[in-house]
């Protein structure tokens, strides 16, 4: 049996899940609530975004930390590149062309990056790699929470921007009805541009973070895509605040599932999960929630 | 008229003879064994495919640089084939049927990890192709009565317990307690379930050392392994015993380190002295105690020309990956000796008989079972600060130490 202070530490841990689980998804949920296009690619930049890292620590001895902010910009750049070059050509087509067309993607990424940094796996260790934070009897790893504080100060800024300037407010009214958009005047095609570039900037800006607490290979990402496809389905897939509670509820889900159920079904909860918000909440918790107050 | 025949036979007859000239000195064209094998390149198990390709490259050019494989009254050049699985099982199996198929090899190298060779040995038997691997240690392996299947790794099962046998030992010396409460986690795979039995058949047989207070898996390559190590702080057990590869393995002592957790004893199988996991984890990787296949701590002459020969040609240390592969193609190439031929229900017949001598792995010898699993052993070592290793086990080995027991706590 598990102690209160088994329970409570295995909270911590979730939390701290939660926030890392939150910023690999934002990117994925800002594609799709905008452009309503699945980004298969959203793996690839996110692996491409601990490579830079690992490149900026080697290189200029950068903090991993201050690496995953300088992918902000790098990640944009690449975003906006990639919408107008290749996506926007596939905007009017069948779905699939698009699923296709970003998993093609992928797969060159991937590829790309084997050629340049071959298949063994790195790591960044930094001073603080093995650190803890002794906190009322609870022992907290420095890296978790510096990568849980530095989400939530993300988030934080990005939900102020989404309520607080043109382009955030053109976006979200862009998730809510492209076609009203449109006629109030917003160029719905450059806030798409805006729209893949801030979630390829997301995507590297979450690999970055994520080079801090694992080691990777050019096949990194893969596994966070899956979780974060039931994040966004959790929270509503239009639904952008609600990635972080789909991020919550996954997190405290597999984490404290595990205490009670095979190590190895870890990741049965995420599928599990999906597969109930799918049939009975496909419109995720937010409109649980909308429903609720109605 | 005359004149212009006459010049004509000249101009022709003239680079003729200079032709023949050139040719017929040539030595006829070297005739070629062709040696299949599919390796995972890139993927989850990237690394550890390349420095197989390392080891099996080096015993081919060794023997093409002496002049070819005698095989009979014929030398022969060998070629080498290895094709990139990309670590995913159903590509391995499709790439050695292609090897077979298509490129018509004359025999296989086998590929690395138990689940990409059990993708793969239900080919050779098709085909009666010999296949010699060195990359799946699972006893599983070697249960479905293939016969052209042969291996040079002891099994994981043996590596459970030879650990539980060196438990016992500082058991009985009182350097961990008795009875030793154990947490024992292990991967879901052929390979980790071999593994637990081991440990599970030891503790049964001897309750008054061990005690299992843990018995949980988890799926390969993992992302989170913080619950599960919850699990194991919670179970305040004075020893620690995993079975992950590589990929696993630096993921979850890397998350171990920051939880602060502390065990007595510490084990990940046959992962802690990899360089790649020295490189990952830094001086985290100090103290854990290893069960391998091959270490360049050995001192026997084979053992140190393999590892100073490595060195030159890569700068970098071998690890147990590099030397059974070497081993492996060693093997497969003196089964064709003594065999005589080509034919490869003959090999197969060779291999089955096969006595190598003067070999790298612990015991010095390579012989297969009935089965095709080698007859085999391990050598136990616990890593010590500045990348290097202590070989602790068996006590019979000259360069055998004492074991730093319990670890050091964590500063």
């Amino acid at each position: 049996m598990y102690t209160a202070q088994d329970l409570i530490s295995v909270g911590i841990s979730a939390l701290l899940t939660a926030g890392l689980y939150a910023v690999m998804s934002y990117g994925l949920a800002i594609i799709y609530g905008v452009m309503k296009v699945i980004n298969l690619s959203n793996a690839g930049f996110v692996m491409l975004g601990a490579f830079l890292t690992l490149v900026y620590f080697q290189q200029w001895h950068l903090d991993p930390i201050l690496g995953a902010f300088l992918n902000l910009p790098v990640f944009f750049v690449m975003g906006w590149l990639v919408y107008r070059l290749l996506v926007r050509r596939v905007m009017t087509a069948l779905p699939i062309a698009s699923l296709l067309l970003l998993f093609a993607l992928w797969l060159v990424v991937q590829n790309v990056a084997l050629l340049i940094w071959g298949s063994e796996d790195q790591s960044i260790i930094t001073a603080y790699t093995y650190k803890a934070l002794a906190l009322l009897g609870f022992r907290i790893s420095l890296t978790r929470l510096l990568v849980f504080g530095v989400a939530l100060a993300v988030l934080t800024v990005l939900h102020y921007g989404l309520g607080h300037t043109y382009i955030g407010k053109a976006l979200r009214a862009t998730v809510q009805d492209p076609q009203a958009a449109l006629l109030v005047g917003i160029d719905t095609g450059r806030i798409s541009a805006v729209a893949f570039g801030l979630g390829t900037a997301f995507a590297g800006f979450a690999g970055g973070l994520l080079a801090l607490l694992f080691s990777f290979t050019p096949d990194f990402g893969g596994s966070f895509q899956l979780k974060s496809f039931t994040i966004i389905v959790l929270g509503g897939l239009e639904n952008l605040a609600g990635v972080t509670v789909g991020a919550a509820i996954l997190a405290f889900a597999e984490s404290f599932a595990v205490l009670f159920m095979r190590a190895s079904l870890q990741d049965v909860v995420a599928y599990a999960l999906l597969v109930v918000a799918l049939i009975v909440m496909p419109g995720g918790v937010a409109q649980l929630l909308a429903r609720s107050r109605s | 008229m005359m004149r212009w025949v006459r010049s004509g036979g000249v101009a022709l007859a003239v680079p003729a003879l200079l032709l023949a000239l050139v040719t017929g000195g040539q030595p006829a064209a070297v005739p070629e064994i062709s040696i299949g094998s599919v390796l995972p390149l890139s993927g989850a198990f990237g690394s550890s495919g390349n420095y197989f390709k390392q080891g099996y490259s080096m015993a081919i050019d060794d023997v093409n640089n002496a002049g070819g494989l005698q095989v009979g009254a014929q030398k022969y050049h060998i070629n080498l084939t290895i094709l990139d699985d990309g670590s995913d099982f159903t590509r391995s199996r499709s790439l050695v049927e292609k090897l077979v198929t298509d490129q018509h090899v004359n025999f296989l190298l086998g590929g690395y990890d138990t689940s990409l060779v059990e993708a793969q040995e239900v080919v050779p038997d098709q085909y009666q192709i010999p296949y010699v691997e060195g990359g799946g240690a699972a006893s599983d392996i070697f249960k479905r009565g293939y016969k052209y299947i042969f291996g040079t790794l002891a099994t994981i099962y043996d590596m459970g317990t030879i650990t539980m046998d060196y438990l016992a030992f500082e058991i009985g010396n009182g350097r961990l307690p008795k009875p030793s409460t154990i947490a024992v986690v292990w991967e879901n795979t052929d390979h980790g379930k071999d593994y637990v039995n081991a440990v599970v058949d030891e503790a049964k047989a001897h309750p008054d050392l061990f005690q299992i207070v843990l018995n949980q898996s988890f799926q390969l390559n993992g992302t989170d392994f913080s619950p599960l190590l919850q699990q194991v702080k919670a179970s305040n057990a004075a020893v620690f015993l995993s079975d992950a590869h590589l990929p696993d393995f630096i993921t979850m002592h890397r998350q171990y380190l920051q939880a602060g957790m502390y065990n007595q004893f510490i084990t990940y199988g046959a992962r802690g002295p990899d360089q790649k996991g020295r490189q990952a984890l830094g001086p985290g990787a100090d103290y854990l105690v290893a069960a391998l296949w091959w270490t360049p701590a050995l001192k026997d002459p084979a053992s140190q020309l393999f590892t100073e020969r490595y060195m030159r040609e890569y700068h970098a240390i071998p690890d147990w990956f590099q030397a059974l592969s070497f081993e492996t193609a060693r093997v497969l190439v003196r089964g064709i000796q003594d065999a005589g031929s080509l034919n490869g229900p003959a090999v197969r017949d060779a291999l089955a008989k096969v006595v190598l001598r003067n070999s790298l792995l612990p015991g010095g010898v390579i012989r297969f079972q009935p089965n095709g699993q080698v007859i085999g052993s391990y050598v136990m070592v616990q890593t010590t600060p500045g990348n290097t290793v202590r070989i602790i086990w068996p006590k019979k080995l000259p360069e055998a130490r004492d074991a730093t027991l319990p670890l050091p706590h964590p500063q």
